[in-house]
Formats: C-alpha cells, sequence, structure tokens
C-alpha cells in the first residue's frame, strides 16, 4: 500500500494550539476564581476545589496511569502508522539528510498522539457531562456525598494497594472491561488513517485507569452535567501534557519506564485516596477521621491552644474565610441553646458551604454577610463537628 | 483444539490482559485466548498440530511476561 507523503503540520499545531489553549483557559478560569472577584459561574463554592483539584490529580497522576493503561492502545496504532510510514519512505528518504528525516518522522508521530489526545478530551468531557447529568438525579444530601466520597476513597486507596502488589484481593479494584470491547479496539488499533486515532482516543473512556475511574465517581457526585463535564474537562487536559510527552518522545521509553512511575502514581493515589476518605468521613460528622481525630488529640492536650476560642459562650462567632474556619475550636455552653454566627467576608472557597453533619444543616452561605444557626441545647461533653461540604475544611464545637 | 491454561504472574493491569489476548491475531493455530489480570492467568484455545507449549511461552515472554503452564 502507497501512501503519499503529506504535510501534515497544519492539523498539528492547530491541535497543539487548540489544547494549549484549552489548558490557559481552564487555568485562567481556576486563578480567576481563587482570587477575589469572586464565581460568577457556578454558585456552588465547591466547584473550583474540584476543577483544580481534577487538574492537578490529572497532571500528577492521571497522565501517567492512563498512559499505562491506554499507552498500550496508543502504541499499538503509532507502531502501525510509524512502520507504515517507514516503509513508504525508506526509499525517497535515502536522499534526504538525517535531520530532515527525524523532523518528517517526529511531526508524523505527533499527529496521531495529538489526535488521539484531542478525541480523548473530548469523549471524557462528554462522558463528564453524562455522569454529571446522571448525578443529578441522585438526591446529593451532604450524607450521600458522603458516602459516595468514602466510596470513591475506598477506591482508590484500594487501587493504589493493588499497584504496591499488597494482596492479590487489590487486583479486583481493577475493573476489566469485557473482552468484547478489548477485541474490538484491537482490531480497530491496527489502521493507520487518521481516523483510527480519532476513533481510539474516543474508545479510551471504555478502558478508563483507576484515577480515571476515581474521577468518573466524582463527576458523577456532582450532579450537574456541567460541573462533571468541566471536571472531566479538567481532568483529561491534566492528563495530556505527560501523555503526550512520554508518548511522543518515544513509546518505548514509555514501557520502561512504567514499573518506575507506577510506584509513583500508587503512592499519590494512595495519598490522594486518604485525603478522599478523610473528607467523607468529615462530611459524616465522623471523630475518627483523620483530622476530627488529630484535632480531638491536639484539643485534649492543649486546652488553650491558639485556634481555639477560651470560654464556653451561648453565642458563637466562627469566621468563614477562604481558607478556612476561625478559630477551628468553640467552646460552647452546655444543656442550654446556642447561637452560632457564621460571618462571612468577601468568601468564595468551598468553607461557604457549610455543613454540621450530627444537625443535618446543611447551607450554601452568601458571600459576604452573617447567617445564624440555632443549635439545641448539647450535654456536656459533646463535640459536634462541622464542615465544607467537600470535607476539607473543619472545625469543632466543644460543648462545656 | 485444546485449551491450557497459563499463569502469568508479572501482569501488573488490565492493560497486560489485552496486550496477551492480542496473540491471538499474530499466533498461528489459536482460536482463542482469555486472559485476566484479577487471575494473573491466560487461558489459550489453540490447534496443538500448529502451535506447540514452548512456541506460546515464547510469545508471551517477546510481549515482555513470563507464563507459566498451570
Amino acid at each position: 500500500m502507497s501512501k503519499e507523503r503529506k504535510t501534515t503540520l497544519d492539523p498539528v499545531i492547530l491541535l497543539a494550539l487548540g489544547i494549549g489553549l484549552l489548558t490557559i483557559a481552564v487555568v485562567m478560569l481556576i486563578t480567576q476564581n481563587l482570587g477575589e472577584q469572586g464565581i460568577s459561574i457556578i454558585s456552588g463554592s465547591g466547584f473550583t476545589g474540584n476543577i483544580m483539584a481534577a487538574f492537578i490529580t490529572g497532571l500528577t497522576t492521571g497522565g501517567l496511569s492512563c498512559l499505562a493503561v491506554q499507552g498500550g492502545l496508543l502504541a499499538s496504532s503509532l507502531a502501525h502508522q510509524i512502520e507504515q510510514d517507514y516503509l513508504d519512505q525508506s526509499a525517497e528518504q535515502k536522499k534526504k539528510s538525517k535531520r530532515q528525516q527525524a523532523e518528517v518522522a517526529r511531526s508524523s508521530t505527533a499527529q496521531p498522539i495529538l489526535l488521539f489526545l484531542a478525541s480523548k478530551i473530548v469523549a471524557y468531557t462528554l462522558l463528564g457531562a453524562l455522569l454529571g447529568w446522571l448525578g443529578s438525579f441522585l438526591a446529593l444530601s451532604p450524607v450521600t456525598r458522603a458516602i459516595l466520597m468514602i466510596a470513591i476513597g475506598i477506591f482508590m486507596v484500594g487501587n493504589a494497594l493493588r499497584m504496591f502488589n499488597v494482596h492479590p484481593i487489590f487486583r479486583y479494584f481493577s475493573v476489566e472491561p469485557p473482552k468484547f470491547i478489548t477485541r474490538y479496539i484491537r482490531k480497530t488499533a491496527k489502521g493507520t488513517d487518521t481516523a483510527t486515532p480519532l476513533f481510539l482516543g474516543l474508545l479510551t473512556v471504555f478502558i478508563p485507569c483507576g484515577v480515571t475511574q476515581a474521577m468518573m465517581a466524582t463527576a458523577l457526585g456532582t450532579g450537574s452535567a456541567l460541573m462533571g463535564a468541566a471536571l472531566m474537562l479538567a481532568f483529561t487536559l491534566g492528563t495530556s501534557p505527560v501523555f503526550f510527552i512520554v508518548a511522543y518522545l518515544t513509546t518505548e521509553l514509555g514501557a520502561r519506564l512504567e514499573k518506575f512511575f507506577m510506584r509513583f502514581v500508587a503512592v499519590v493515589l494512595l495519598v490522594l485516596g486518604l485525603v478522599t476518605l478523610d473528607g467523607g468521613l468529615n462530611l459524616m460528622g465522623s471523630p475518627y477521621s483523620f483530622t476530627n481525630f488529630a484535632r480531638g488529640l491536639t484539643t485534649n492536650t492543649a486546652s488553650a491552644s491558639e485556634t481555639s476560642a477560651s470560654a464556653p459562650s451561648t453565642d458563637l462567632t466562627l469566621m468563614v474565610e477562604n481558607d478556612g474556619y476561625f478559630p477551628q475550636t468553640l467552646k460552647a455552653t452546655a444543656n442550654q441553646p446556642v447561637v452560632l454566627n457564621l460571618v462571612t467576608d468577601k468568601t468564595y472557597s468551598c468553607s461557604r458551604d457549610f455543613v454540621i453533619p450530627d444537625l443535618n444543616f446543611y447551607q450554601l452561605l452568601p458571600d459576604t454577610g452573617t447567617v445564624q444557626v440555632n443549635i439545641p441545647a448539647q450535654p456536656a461533653g459533646t463535640r459536634m463537628f462541622f464542615t465544607c461540604s467537600m470535607g476539607m475544611y473543619t472545625g469543632t464545637i466543644v460543648f462545656e | 483444539m485444546i485449551k491450557r491454561t497459563f499463569n502469568i504472574p508479572d501482569m501488573t493491569c488490565s492493560n497486560c490482559a489485552m496486550k496477551l489476548e492480542s496473540l491471538e491475531d499474530s499466533l498461528e493455530g489459536v482460536k482463542e485466548i482469555n486472559a485476566s489480570y484479577h487471575k494473573l492467568q491466560m487461558v489459550i484455545e489453540y490447534d496443538e498440530s500448529k502451535l506447540s507449549d514452548e512456541q506460546i511461552i515464547a510469545a508471551v515472554k517477546k510481549k515482555g511476561y513470563q507464563a507459566i503452564p498451570a
């Protein structure tokens, strides 16, 4: 089969620019939302944190993890492409200089990778929208969200332990796609035309890696098609640079470094899994979350902590700030109703999404203002936990 | 046609199973390969007049894995 060598640089540049601009757009969105300007796109304040976390997860672990699972698919497609190109060009290129040959080879490798990544980004964004839309049918109360977060956390930790090869049981945390799908993908991967990498990129939704699966569960948890799409877009964009660089340099290198990278991925996944698990437990109001347990230990040992109010009161004020709640420990008078004043002042982070699990209280606070919460009388010794809807920022009311 | 099971102890993810199943296309005499990362096994159905165990083990090795007859 003779294949005409085309000047394929234009679509390559176009796609690279497209991915680059999308990345910049997401970064700008994140940085704008982190600033003092506030969140205008979505009033749910967990949005920024979610998107940021998704992008960073993609950038740090997702790319490597995805490459391990989906890299074979891309590599096999590339191998066929390169092999075909080599056969076609070998006769002609004997006349050309080595430098020219290298340039042609590289551009022909870059194009299918970019096509693959572009269609993968589109596919996962659509998948995120679908998952978010499906999630909107689930009533996501803080408890539901907590359960989902705990499940995701367990899934991530399980996958990390699988990568560390701790016990054969953890292998079941890896979802095996049905045989007919893998067989179909394999057959498709033999093509060498432009449509093949595009189509393979789309098909990667059927073979998500462990990190991607966790992110898909998070997209489901957003309960919004827009947020689900944005989350998966940010994540897939984040995975793209590593995916591209490693695949571009050489697929052989990717395979050789795979084992080393997987250790790194496992460590990061373990940490992220534990953080997610902790968030879920916080959202449940569990005293056994790492955060609440550690705070319990420190407040017990240091009674006059800098972060806690000194004397018990029936009128409490909690400053809800962009980086958490202050003071983190409040002292309330036992056996008397207590008023908790939640004060926000240009607060745009997820700390605004205020939850007291024990009271089943959940409210999105105004970015600036005061909201009063009436807490019924509690016996002495009660520890009431409060948190943001993500389980990231937490605090305790101690009744004395 | 016979069916044989091989243990593949060094599979690391479900993509490895996919790689091994791709031998279906390159090994002559193979009817079907079912590889499982969960079980770290590969079940291969093949025509023993066209293919030997040694050839299968060699082909698996070429893919980067060790095949041990179960």
